[in-house]
């Protein structure tokens, strides 16, 4: 039962937002506009990425070497940065998924309905 | 998509220009460019597409990190950079070119002011020192009061990237009303000779001619000096604003502020070309009034005019060279 009112913190999400980005990065390379809608859309509008959090999100794995950006023009000419996948990012979104399972599974224990 | 331009560089506004912070400002407009775009394909509003992205945008605090920017961002304003507001810049142009106005009215009192003596004698004179008398109390005041202005140049200073366009804007409109001064100005001091001349010949019986001839001439110079001085006031107010910030101080794409400042090539040039036909004037004005050789010294305009291209080429192609 989730509560319309409810609005996901962003303390909670923040060490995911690397997941879920990483997520949509395994299928293909994309961009910062395009990732954002496919978080939208496969959350169901319920987790809406702000940009400032994804820009921030791009800087730190590209350092941490998990992705790489290049320059492309899109159909309409626009000149967009497009992030690519590397193998330790395939890694990293391994350990974090493990981690998640992990994370769950221990919060899982203190989580009570509301009966 | 103006008004996200303006919502973004007013976020950077207080940060440091450097890479990263450009980088991140671009992509962050590419986003909300995306945005825009598929949010207007939608039916959006404008005004509704504009007020989404602006909620959805997050807060630069979480760019910090990545940006370097911690200290900046926190303090949000920077305490050594005083921002100048709209009104302020309206304000400051207006007390500018008032200053200009003022100091172009006091030099022309001094140049016509010899004008008494010739047409009235010995009470002229009296009426010339009151003459000088009040170009001087008109500079003095005028500089005084453009004195609440100095901080402009004490602390550092920045507009805002909408301030500046708008700035920018209006230099362009006044570009033709500056030419046009600036024009009659120096025509009104080469055709100063034109009554000395003209009166000369026709009114060589006539009682007084003898005497409006060299008073016509200082009257004319007098008028064409203010007129020059004046013609810039603006636009020196302009370009004053928009130089103030630099790639150093602020972030910011200001084009405007970059093509206003023309590049010349050698440290001399640069100095003395933004000032070459005030220098000219100054040059013509004072041989002419040493030698009273009117009929010659006009010469100095063609010859100038030659000059200025013959350095505006050669350092044209010293540009070319160096890229």
């Amino acid at each position: 039962m989730i509560d319309n009112m409810i609005e996901i913190s962003s303390d909670v999400i923040r060490g995911y937002n690397d997941t879920m980005i990483l997520y949509i990065l395994m299928e293909e390379p994309s961009y910062g506009y395009e990732i954002a809608k496919k978080i939208r859309a496969l959350t169901s509008d319920k987790y809406i990425i702000k940009e400032t959090t994804l820009y921030s999100a791009f800087t730190r794995m590209e350092k941490n070497g998990y992705v790489v950006s290049y320059s492309q023009n899109a159909e309409n000419g626009k000149k967009r940065t497009y992030y690519k996948m590397t193998e330790a990012g395939k890694a990293y979104y391994q350990d974090k998924c493990a981690e998640w399972q992990l994370t769950k599974e221990v919060v899982e224990h203190f989580i009570r309905g509301d009966e | 998509m103006e008004i996200i331009r303006n919502y973004l560089e007013t976020m950077f506004a207080n940060l440091p220009n450097t890479a990263e912070v450009i980088k991140a400002k671009n992509e962050l407009y590419s986003m909300m460019e995306d945005k825009y775009d598929e949010l207007i394909s939608e039916g959006k509003l404008e005004n509704e597409a504009v007020g989404i992205i602006i909620s959805e945008f997050g807060n630069l605090e979480e760019l910090a990190e990545t940006l370097g920017i911690g200290g900046v961002v926190n303090n949000n304003v920077d305490l050594d950079t005083r921002l100048i507001t709209d009104d302020e810049a309206v304000e400051y142009v207006f007390d500018a070119s008032q200053h200009r106005l003022l100091l172009g009215v006091g030099v022309m009192l001094f140049i016509i002011s010899p004008i008494f003596p010739i047409l009235a004698g010995m009470i002229g004179v009296a009426i010339m020192f009151v003459a000088v008398a009040a170009g001087i109390a008109i500079v003095v005041l005028s500089s005084i009061r453009m004195g609440k202005w100095k901080f402009l140049d004490n602390i550092r200073c920045v507009i805002d990237y909408s301030t500046a366009n708008a700035l920018y804007n209006e230099l362009r409109n006044n570009s033709m009303s500056k030419a046009l001064m600036m024009t009659i100005g120096i025509l009104c001091i080469v055709l100063s000779v034109i009554p000395v001349i003209i009166i000369d010949e026709l009114s060589a019986n006539i009682f007084y001619g003898a005497d409006m001839a060299p008073a016509s001439l200082f009257i004319m110079v007098g008028i064409g000096v203010m007129l020059i001085i004046t013609s810039t006031a603006k636009e020196g107010a302009y370009n004053k604003l928009l130089s103030l910030n630099d790639k150093k101080s602020v972030s910011g794409n200001y084009e405007a502020v970059r093509s206003v400042n023309r590049e010349y090539g050698s440290e001399i040039v640069d100095f003395i070309m933004p000032n070459y036909w005030k220098i000219v004037t100054c040059i013509y004005l004072i041989w002419s009034f040493l030698s009273f050789d009117w009929g010659r010294t006009w010469l100095i305009w063609p010859i100038a005019g030659i000059v200025n291209k013959i350095i505006a080429s050669s350092n044209n192609n010293k540009g070319d060279r160096n890229k």
